[in-house]
């Protein structure tokens, strides 16, 4: 028996659970009427119960009280019984398919922005603001202690009668539970405060008023940090004591264990481990407090791998895993372990797109599956074969929309020729995958590999497709997703030259492809602030040269999400990286063996010049359009995505012409299109293909 | 002078054959007596049932090769027909110009029926056996046209058949009869010699009819035979018995009735699967080493095709053995089928066998030769553990021979006295006795994979009947088996619990409580743990009323429904696919077959131990076609099936060979073209599923009658437990 331990089903309260894996607490941003868990948060979770997952923990930091802003994020709102009806489709959907759920309940206390909405007090116990959401708050009253614990048991109500399996109380992430507990938040010296039972008491008499309400039959669980890696934080043995100390109430019923604290951008790292993180990184802390409590011990952190997750259950390091990204990638997870298709599982990459837009306020998506969280529309996780014509399909590019588009024609049942330039597919993800840190974003090509294969693509590799090569093949549908090729020729100044030997700088792509020798005093000039520059600039400065990047932006990796700048800065830092912002590349010219780079200040028009040997150039991406004129008079649209179509997830009218002969249709997606993301380019290749 | 010789020439032989039929009785009494001894009547009652058995039962399994029953009608019964009419004859020298008309009708009848024996031995199938055999032709025709010729004498006038019958030509013809008569009669049983003919299986085959261990195969004037499967138990309590078979005269008398009556027609070998994979079995040979072993001696007078493999020791005269020697030998060392290498001497343990590792040196090469005759045996274990006990040749054995029972005979034997069960065997039978499944699982594993099913245990469910004083049993115990363990069964399982709630069925499982059935302890000889398994089994089952059991496994569906009985276990059992079938005949399932419209032509592959060895080939294929799929028939199906290779516990001995069973079947799947190969067995889909399609080639899908039925159930809104509200649950659904 495979995977025994995985699928050992297991008893939280008086609750069974089918097997070992959890998708845990996270914020989905999709509560978008008042906090309510809509259609969209009900398909979300449907599918994932109905891809085997055992247990969904959902609604991340949803709300107890009016004055915890649920509307920065959508996040769920049980301060109201107006959610009840609401939980109850919920719990529906994802007990129908035998999968068992929870909501995450809390006070988020002072971690929350208080300038929007109701222009909310934030309340924390000692009044001391915090760096993340630079929130500045008032010091809680007893009387506001007093009624947030009130309504800490409301909404357990509320959950409980919408037929939810139980509630975890969030004590992890410095919300309220955990500000009182913190010495570096909590400085009050009343009953509060002070001594650890002070410090302990806001979270027990919150535990408390929950138990009495809720009663036995109903699961109560609370989510810990097993270390704030804070010098002035709870430490490992801290949180030890903290968890003996709640298991011993005999109140509780499970814990769940995340390493670190997350009131610094450095620390919130840590919590959504990225690529950059070796395999479940903290899971020692988490079994640090198994080993002091009583009752079942959930885990996640970087916990993506089916194998890797028997490892951990069957060690008995935790009771359950949490594999939370894994299944935002891909929900159904856990039926292609027990169908045997492991090689099927699109696994999570650690691109951390979703987590990163989140902590922007934007809806949750995953940046290799577009259909997550899209179910609601119709978006499909699974595609069906066509019941119409079996068409010809020339798709020419094997980037993210290539690869994505053969696909989902190969899914539908179509005859899918791939044509990829290089002799590897992946298009920029090859070239992203190079930088330090960064190479399990190949992970997104390695799935579209195997799939493309299973699939029987017709794959051209190492073969760039020219006119007469794609005509000759008379496809029904041609698809152009050739991508486009650094923006370099923006300005003259910069004496970029096609031919290598005459230009004065270089690509990030050329540097990242190995196609040009790291220079070894080298200026970055990055005025993107993505990935991209942070990404060469690491690059660089890991095979040993002097770097300095500059941007006309607020900072060099400014558009990184918030998980990942911080893993970049820390490579950078120790590298000694030079992070300059503010400067405009002004003009670059050749002095002798070296380049000069003069850089001009944004908002003072000073100018200031850097004596190189290599300047590298991050400006972005211009499509290429050549193939896509050269086919667009002849093709039956006229290259035309009907837009109206494609956003409402319909079939393209033109799918009803029927083509004869030398007709074709015609579509570009990615950045051939418009130069935007991975994911964008891999939404419009599946929202526009799964109805051929 | 002639007519005397004649006589002579009969009653010698018919003397010389009853002397050698003493022998060949006193050579089967060798073995195990009845429990209780036959009486005088009895013996004449066994013996007046042979007419209908031959005519009626084993005619039905001849009847199969149409050119050779009609042969054999013509050759064999023109044969007895002039024997009994030459004693008339020429022994009681009766004379008269009509029978002289009978004997040229019987010896001509025999003379076109050998016509065509000579014509099949110009060139013989493989399995045909030679020797003895290639001379029959000759025999038969110089017999019967001997016979023919001088029987014109007896019809044509005085001078003409003078002529005939005297003179260097009588000489002749009576030569030629009596080179037919020693062949066909005194060779029937050897006249008091070790050498016997080809017609040893006419004498000793009706004997095996008249006395055979399992009548109930045997069809009366008031009903058929039934498939009679069931393995006999061993009795476990008489310190005396034996463990199974260990030495030739260990077996039953019956038994060794049996193997003597083999004709040696190969049809057992044609549809062994081990035998086409390259195993070193062929039940043909397997049971002419028996004779050997009945009678003493070697087997070098064997002529046909050899156990497969190319080692020298597989070459004819390398086996022996005595009624009172050990088969398969007792050596010390004995660790069947795992090679032991001693790197001191470099001496390869195979078997009971020991032989020197010839590094290339011819010295040492004389020197294993040596050491092969010195230890001698008359089979190698690897034979006995490559059967998959799948019953084909039992079913085209035209002698009604037990190949199977013989064999496990032979395992309990090796299993139960030496310890000596092969490969993972040992393992399996650990995990048994001490876990009481195959896997070594807690029992409350079994349950896992249905932790949100809620499906109903029987003991709660009928506590809480009784309490409500409710009389109802429960309508069905489904009895999950050890699929139950394994992920790929569970989708099988799930699908199955999805139909019975579809079709509302009451139905219950026992839960932790229930074991391994002991299929795979008893096809690995150990009688004792599959005994232990039964008892407790059936002790469970009798605290709990139910009106019958059902099951997605044939191994648990033969051994409760046909194999529990001997136990006092008496049970009503459904396969799922009868069940189903029985189901939908009742109008209690709704099917929309148009959901499988694009899954293309189906192939039914029989379960072993559903069909062969229970009869059930009807009902699977009723479900298909209610599914509205294209059926296509696979060249060996039905009675006929080719085995999967996972029965038997041939995958946990795994004894090597050219080539994997299972791969021959998915190659016969792929001949018909189907897209899907409908199953129904978890052993047949575990098998199946792990065959790698040659390259370039699509594998066929693999899916249980039971996942082909959820996918096209049209399910009532409140039956629908695993489904969407607005959609069909999708294979993920079921699974997960």
């Amino acid at each position: 028996m495979a995977f025994d331990a995985l699928f050992q089903p297991i008893e939280i309260g008086k609750l069974t659970i089918r097997n070992r894996v959890v998708s845990t607490a996270h914020a989905e941003v999709y509560a978008t009427d008042g906090g309510m868990t809509t259609e969209r948060y009900v398909r979300y979770y449907e599918e994932k119960a109905k891809g085997g997952c055992g247990l969904c923990i959902c609604g991340g930091s949803s709300v107890v009280s009016i004055d915890s802003p649920q509307g920065w994020w959508s996040s769920v709102n049980l301060s109201t019984d107006r959610i009840i009806p609401h939980f109850q489709n919920l719990a529906d959907a994802v007990h129908k398919h035998g999968g068992k759920i929870m909501i995450q309940i809390t006070h988020m206390g002072r971690r929350s922005r208080w300038d929007g909405f109701d222009w909310t007090s934030l309340m924390s116990p000692s009044g001391i603001r915090e760096p993340v959401h630079r929130s500045t708050c008032k010091t809680i009253e007893v009387e506001e202690i007093q009624r947030i614990i009130a309504d800490f048991a409301q909404a357990a109500r509320r959950a409980k009668e919408g037929g939810l399996d139980g509630v975890e109380l969030s004590a992890v992430h410095q919300h309220l539970i955990d500000q009182f507990w913190s010495p570096r938040v909590n400085k009050r010296t009343d009953e509060w405060g002070g001594s650890f039972e002070g410090r302990m008491k806001f979270g027990l008499e919150v535990l408390k008023a929950v138990r009495a309400e809720v009663g036995d039959d109903f699961v109560v669980g609370m989510r810990i940090c097993g270390d704030e890696f804070h010098p002035d934080g709870l430490s490992h043995d801290d949180m030890k004591q903290i968890a003996a100390y709640y298991d011993a109430t005999g109140l509780l019923d499970f814990f769940g264990v995340i390493g670190s604290g997350c009131d610094t951008h450095n620390s919130l790292a840590n919590v959504i481990p990225n690529m950059s993180y070796p395999p479940e990184p903290f899971l020692h802390l988490a079994s640090g407090i198994k080993e002091v409590v009583s009752i079942p011990v959930i885990h996640a952190q970087n916990i993506k791998d089916p194998n890797q997750a028997e490892r951990i259950l069957e060690g008995g390091y935790v009771d359950m895993v949490g594999m939370t990204r894994a299944h935002i990638a891909d929900p159904h997870i856990i039926a292609k372990i027990k169908m045997g298709q492991l090689d099927q599982i699109k696994q999570c990459v650690g691109a951390n797109y979703c987590i990163d837009r989140q902590y922007q306020g934007l809806d949750v998506l995953c940046i290799q599956n577009a259909a997550t969280s899209r179910e609601y529309m119709g978006l499909p996780h699974q595609i069906e074969k066509t019941s119409g014509p079996v068409r010809k399909v020339v798709i020419v590019g094997g980037g993210p929309a290539g690869m994505e588009a053969a696909r989902v024609c190969a899914e539908r049942g179509h005859d899918v020729t791939l044509f990829e330039a290089r002799d590897e597919l992946g298009g920029q993800i090859t070239i992203a995958a190079k930088a330090p840190q960064r190479d399990q974003i190949a992970g997104i090509t390695r799935w579209y590999q195997l799939e493309l294969a299973r699939l029987k693509v017709d794959l051209r590799l190492g073969t760039r497709a020219d006119e007469a090569t794609i005509r000759d093949l008379r496809g029904d549908v041609v698809i152009l997703a050739v991508g486009g090729r650094p923006f370099m020729d923006q300005f003259a100044s910069w004496g970029y030259d096609e031919d290598p030997a005459k230009s004065l700088i270089v690509s990030s792509w050329d540097v990242l492809d190995g196609r040009v020798a790291p220079g070894s005093n080298v200026l970055i000039y990055d005025s993107i602030c993505e990935f991209s520059g942070v990404s060469v600039a690491d690059y660089l400065a890991d095979k040993g040269a002097r770097v300095e990047i500059v941007t006309d932006d607020i900072k060099p990796g400014a558009a990184v999400g918030g998980t990942t700048f911080p893993t970049y800065y820390r490579s950078l830092y120790a590298k000694e990286v030079v992070m300059t912002s503010d400067m405009v590349l002004h003009e670059v010219y050749r002095e002798g063996e070296g380049l000069v780079a003069v850089l001009e200040n944004e908002y003072t028009g000073t100018l200031e010049e850097r004596v190189v040997d290599q300047i590298v150039v991050e400006n972005g991406v211009r499509p290429d359009e050549a193939l896509y004129y050269a086919f667009k008079d002849g093709s039956l649209n006229k290259g035309q995505i009907d837009v109206e179509s494609l956003y409402a997830i319909k079939p393209q009218p033109c799918l009803s012409q029927a083509t004869e002969g030398n007709d074709y249709l015609l579509f570009r997606l990615g950045d051939c299109n418009a130069p935007r993301n991975t994911h964008a380019a891999i939404y419009d290749a599946l929202r526009l293909c799964k109805d051929f | 002078m002639n007519d005397t010789i004649l006589s002579v020439l009969i009653f010698t032989a018919l003397a010389l054959a009853a002397l050698g039929a003493v022998k060949r009785i006193g050579l089967w009494r060798q073995g195990r007596a009845d429990a209780t001894s036959m009486s005088v009547g009895e013996l004449i009652a066994s013996l007046a049932k042979v007419p209908r058995r031959y005519g009626v039962d084993l005619h039905h399994v001849v009847a199969r090769d149409r050119y050779m029953a009609n042969t054999h009608v013509a050759t064999g019964g023109g044969f007895v027909a002039a024997a009994l009419l030459m004693v008339v004859v020429y022994g009681f020298g009766i004379d008269s110009a009509w029978l002289g008309v009978l004997l040229l009708l019987a010896s001509g009848a025999m003379f076109g029926g050998a016509l065509f024996v000579r014509r099949r031995r110009l060139d013989p199938p493989a399995r045909l056996s030679r020797g003895p055999w290639m001379r029959l032709p000759k025999s038969l025709l110089v017999f019967s046209a001997s016979l023919f010729v001088m029987s014109l004498s007896l019809v044509l006038p005085e001078g003409v058949g003078g002529m005939i019958s005297g003179g260097i030509l009588g000489l002749v013809l009576v030569a030629g009869i009596a080179w037919g008569l020693l062949e066909m009669i005194v060779g029937m049983t050897g006249g008091g010699s070790r050498i016997t003919g080809p017609t040893k299986h006419a004498f000793a085959g009706a004997l095996h009819l008249a006395f055979h261990r399992r009548p109930a195969r045997f069809s009366t004037r008031d009903s058929a035979g039934i498939r009679d499967s069931a393995l006999l138990p061993l009795d476990l309590t008489n310190p005396e018995a034996p463990l199974g078979v260990g030495k030739p005269s260990d077996f039953n008398w019956r038994q060794l009735l049996g193997f003597d009556a083999c004709v040696q027609c190969g049809r057992c070998e044609a549809v062994c699967p081990a035998f086409a994979a390259g195993q070193p079995l062929n039940p043909k040979k397997l049971i002419q080493d028996m004779v050997v072993g009945m009678a003493g001696g070697s087997d070098a007078a064997y002529a046909g095709s050899p156990y497969p493999g190319d080692e020298p020791r597989r070459a004819p005269g390398q086996h022996g053995g005595g009624p009172q020697q050990t088969i398969v030998g007792a050596s010390p060392h004995a660790r069947p089928a795992a090679q032991a290498v001693d790197s001191d001497s470099q001496t390869v343990a195979s078997g009971p066998i020991q032989m020197k590792a010839a590094p290339g040196a011819a010295g040492e090469a004389t020197d294993g030769d040596k050491l092969i005759h010195e230890f001698k045996v008359l089979v190698e274990p690897e034979t006995l553990w490559a059967c998959t006990t799948c019953r084909a040749c039992v079913e085209e054995c035209p002698m009604m021979i037990e190949h199977v029972d013989a064999i496990v005979d032979m395992r309990r034997h090796m299993t139960l006295e030496q310890g000596a069960t092969p490969g993972k065997g040992v393992e399996v039978l650990d995990n048994l006795i001490a876990t009481d499944n195959p896997g070594g699982f807690a029992l409350e594993a079994r349950l896992h994979w249905a932790a949100d099913l809620d499906l109903p245990r029987i003991a709660e469910l009928q506590a809480a009947r009784e309490a409500a004083r409710d009389p109802r049993p429960v309508e069905a115990l489904l009895w999950l088996g050890d699929g139950a363990f394994d992920m790929r069964n569970q989708r099988t399982l799930r699908a199955f619990v999805q139909v019975l709630r579809a079709a509302r069925v009451d139905f219950a499982i026992l839960g932790a409580e229930e074991r391994d059935s002991g299929d795979v302890a008893r096809r690995l000889g150990d009688e004792a743990t599959f005994q232990s398994l039964a008892t407790r089994n059936i002790a469970t089952l009798s605290k709990y009323r139910f009106a019958r059991i059902i099951t997605c496994d044939p191994h648990s569906f033969h051994v409760l429904g046909r194999e529990y009985a001997a136990f006092g276990g008496d049970y009503l059992v459904n396969h799922h696919t009868s069940y189903m079938n029985e189901l939908l005949a009742a109008g209690r399932l709704s099917l929309d077959a148009t959901r499988l419209a694009t899954l293309g032509a189906v192939t039914w592959h029989d379960p072993c131990y559903l069909g062969r060895y229970n009869g059930e080939f009807e009902a699977p294929r009723s479900l298909l076609a209610a599914l509205g799929l294209e059926v296509r028939e696979m060249q060996r199906s039905g009675f006929r099936s080719r085995c999967c290779g996972g029965g038997g516990g041939a995958p946990v001995t795994d004894i090597p060979g050219k080539q994997r069973i299972p791969d021959m079947r998915m190659g016969d799947v792929r001949e018909t073209g189907a897209e899907v190969v409908a199953v129904g067995c978890p052993q047949c889909t575990a098998m199946l599923e792990g065959v790698v399609a040659p390259a370039g080639e699509a594998e066929p899908q693999v899916l249980d009658l039971a996942e082909l039925m959820a996918r096209a159930l049209v399910l009532e809104a409140s039956t629908q437990g695993l489904a969407t509200s607005t959609t069909q649950p999708t294979d993920a659904e079921v699974a997960a």
